[in-house]
């Protein structure tokens, strides 16, 4: 490999095409020496024969992708591991979709044992990986499913120490058949992020805005990831990776053509709550150096983000987390259309069909209660039109302009169903923490389903190595976070992505750390 | 990088003359008193026979056909010192365009930059970095952009980028800013909307993030928060 930095022979009179069948052959590159593998499709602009760098402009241990929850942990854990660390992030700003979502993750317990505190019943890792497989309709690998559940507390707990606080509740969420789910006081994920960039920091990383990767090099099947093409203000530069590349860099939800390629009904007529970075590129390049990339098509909507912009704001969280403590969801005739306790696809489909945009998220004074929100957060979403507060139901249904009575009768039907103990409208496990909608104020908010989260990405196993079109490991190369596939199945529960994120960012950033150096 | 600033700064006299740099004449790099009287051709005479027209009131008078006139007094500021340059910025506003640099400056090309009859370099700009320079000099001084309203304020390169002359990519870190625009929670009590506190651009959800980020020198600004909050009623006065 040290060749490599002198000055690779070029072979001359190969042209493109014999050299794409090369490709495809993998018998001929290996005889070019100079040339980087390439698998990207001939009608491609990026097809085009690539040769490997004559020279590095630098040469750096650990390089990572992305700068979301996956990329912080992962350099965390890399820098721990005495790695010179660098962290790629193209957009301006740090923190990907992590800085921006709910600020939630699951576990099944914790060094303080919330749960058990708040006396919200039982649960095991046995269970959350059973829902988190069923949610997923088992496409999920169960290996990776696995590995995230056990090691969730640990990440937890992990989060604790560095200095994440969390609200005193733990909601139960769609999907979800425990009370699971850790809210960060911020109530959004900069309350994670900002904790977890301070320690990534603190052990030597150090963040690049406004750097794009622009190619992964490779020189062959066999080849170890040699290191990275970098675009910062349309200059290219070389990046020589000595230890590993690790690959955090989020799915594709904001790129309309990657995401109409898998799922052709997901048009850009659709909101997405993601941030504008999340277009998925990276998963292109490590596909043309053999990366397996799988499950692509399965992409989630958001059930409750706000109707207009497809944001994922504060108040777009309550009628997600609220679902465990009785919040309902009424269509605009006033009636319930689905169980709340639904996984996303289900709750979002279901609004679809519901009749009309938008619906709405009803719950009362002492439903919020449970979801420990600052009331100061409460009035900022009603100052801003998000949330409406009444003293009645019939002055609630007034400013929804839906039927009083109507809304009245599902309440109290619910309510019913509530002291029961079971929904035989739409089959909802209700729970003894579930609250009847009797004693004001009354508050509603308006939801509509919105891009979210794409499942699919690159294969990896459970060491977070990525794993290539023909099954095996590529040497230095690991991915964690929203750009692999196979955990979280065709449809990801709620909160599972920063849990994924935190416990395989660490894997990765630990395995690659531990990667002895290129000589 | 940040090396702009001296071209501007060292420049006060000659740095005007950008646009048609190319031709430096071996008397414009003497020192003016070794010149001949009749010189005129390349000189600070040529246009100004009479310096006490363009000086500021009370200014002693400057004698000299050249920039050596000025810097006598003017030291070329090295400093990297993130403040107005008034000298600077009145020489280059009133030269950007119409002068030749070369009759202040000197310049190798991946070399040196430097001012007539003064040893030091403020960087080593290649013939495509200066004609990025000249570009980015033009629009400090008549841009519609911030680099034109710090130029108004008499805020040179120097006064953004530090004290070596900028290369291409070159950004300018928020500790520059605040140099002149702090303190940060002045600029936050300034920006807070009176209606949504918590919509404040300068104290946003995403924490500490480069100025630069919405506000560019010589482009169009940006309000970054309209990327995923398109209703917002913000825009960068």
């Amino acid at each position: 490999m040290s060749s490599l930095e002198k000055d690779p022979p070029v072979v001359k009179g190969i042209s493109r095409r014999a050299v794409l069948k090369g490709a495809l052959g993998l018998g001929v590159l290996t005889s070019t020496g100079g040339l980087a593998m390439n698998l990207a499709t001939p009608e491609s602009a990026r097809a085009a024969v690539r040769q490997l760098p004559k020279k590095w402009d630098e040469t750096i241990d650990v390089v990572i992708v992305g700068s979301g929850f996956a990329g912080l942990a992962a350099a965390a854990e890399a820098a721990g591991q005495g790695a010179k660390v660098v962290i790629l992030e193209k957009m301006p700003t740090y923190g990907g979709n992590s800085i921006i979502n709910g600020g939630a993750w699951n576990s099944w317990d914790d060094k303080y044992h919330l749960r058990q505190k708040l006396n919200l019943g039982d649960d095991s890792w046995e269970l959350f990986k059973q829902d988190t497989l069923k949610g997923g309709d088992f496409y999920n690998y169960p290996e990776l499913v696995e590995v995230m559940v056990k090691n969730a507390p640990e990440a937890t707990n992990w989060l604790m120490d560095e200095g994440v606080k969390v609200r005193d509740t733990l909601p139960r969420m769609g999907g979800h058949s425990a009370y699971r789910t850790f809210m960060a006081v911020e109530g959004v994920g900069r309350g994670i992020t900002e904790h977890m960039k301070k320690v990534a920091e603190k052990r030597g990383a150090k963040t690049r805005l406004g750097t794009q990767v622009s190619w992964i090099w490779r020189k062959d099947a066999e080849s170890p990831v040699l290191g990275v093409e970098v675009t910062k203000d349309r200059k290219k530069s070389n990046i020589r990776i000595k230890r590993a590349l690790i690959l955090a860099s989020g799915g594709f939800s904001k790129d309309v053509k990657m995401r109409m390629t898998f799922n052709p009904t997901l048009v850009a007529a659709y909101n997405c709550t993601n941030q504008p970075g999340a277009t998925g590129e990276m998963i292109r390049y490590a596909q043309a150096i053999g990366a397996e990339a799988i499950q692509l098509a399965f992409i989630q909507l958001y059930p409750c983000a706000e109707p207009e912009t497809g944001m994922l704001d504060t108040p777009a969280v309550y009628p997600y987390t609220g679902t465990g403590y009785g919040l309902i969801y009424v269509n605009k005739t006033g009636k319930r259309f689905v169980s709340e306790l639904e996984r996303r696809d289900v709750v979002s489909n279901a609004q679809i069909k519901s009749g009309s945009k938008p619906t709405y998220s009803i719950f009362s004074e002492e439903i919020i209660q449970k979801l420990a929100v600052p009331k100061a957060e409460i009035e900022r979403g009603i100052a801003k039109g998000r949330i409406w507060k009444t003293d009645t139901i019939g002055e609630l249904a007034g400013k929804l302009g839906i039927p009083a009575d109507a809304l009245q009768e599902t309440i109290s039907k619910h309510n019913k169903f509530i002291a029961d103990g079971k929904d035989p409208e739409f089959n909802k496990p209700v729970t003894k923490s579930m609250l009847p909608i009797v004693n004001g104020p009354f508050y509603a908010i308006a939801q509509w389903p919105a891009i979210h989260h794409t499942m699919g990405g690159l294969r990896i196993n459970t060491s977070a190595q990525v794993i290539d079109i023909w099954g095996n490991p590529i040497p230095r190369f690991y991915a964690a976070g929203e750009v692999c596939g196979g955990v979280q199945g065709s449809n990801r529960l709620g909160a599972n992505a920063t849990t994924d994120c935190v416990v395989f960012g660490r894997i990765a950033g630990t395995n690659a750390g531990k990667e002895k150096p290129v000589a | 990088m940040k090396k702009i600033v001296l071209m501007i700064v060292l420049g006060t006299f000659f740095g005007l003359a950008y646009l048609l740099a190319l031709s430096i004449t071996l008397d414009a790099a003497q020192p003016a008193k070794s010149r001949p009287a009749t010189a005129t051709k390349q000189s600070c005479l040529t246009c100004h026979p009479d310096f006490a027209p363009v000086l500021p009131k009370g200014h002693p008078a400057a004698v000299g056909k050249h920039i050596v006139a000025c810097t006598t007094c003017h030291k070329p500021d090295t400093s990297g010192k993130t403040a107005p340059n008034a000298y600077s910025a009145r020489l280059h506003q009133a030269h950007e365009g119409k002068t030749d640099c070369a009759l202040c400056h000197t310049w190798e090309p991946r070399k040196s930059f430097g001012l007539v009859g003064q040893k030091f370099s403020w960087g080593k700009p290649s013939k495509e970095e200066m004609e990025l320079l000249k570009k980015l000099l033009g629009s400090w001084a008549t841009s519609t952009y911030m680099d034109a309203g710090h130029g108004k304020k008499n805020v040179t390169c120097m006064g953004c980028h530090g004290k070596a002359l900028p290369t291409e990519g070159d950004s300018v870190e928020n500790d520059h800013c605040l140099a002149c625009h702090a303190p940060l929670d002045k600029l936050q009590a300034k920006t807070a909307p009176k209606d949504f506190p918590d919509r404040n651009p300068h104290k946003s959800h995403l924490g500490d993030i480069a100025c630069t980020v919405c506000h560019k020198g010589h482009a169009e600004s940006k309000v970054y928060c309209l990327q995923c909050h398109p209703n917002f009623k913000m825009k960068i006065k």
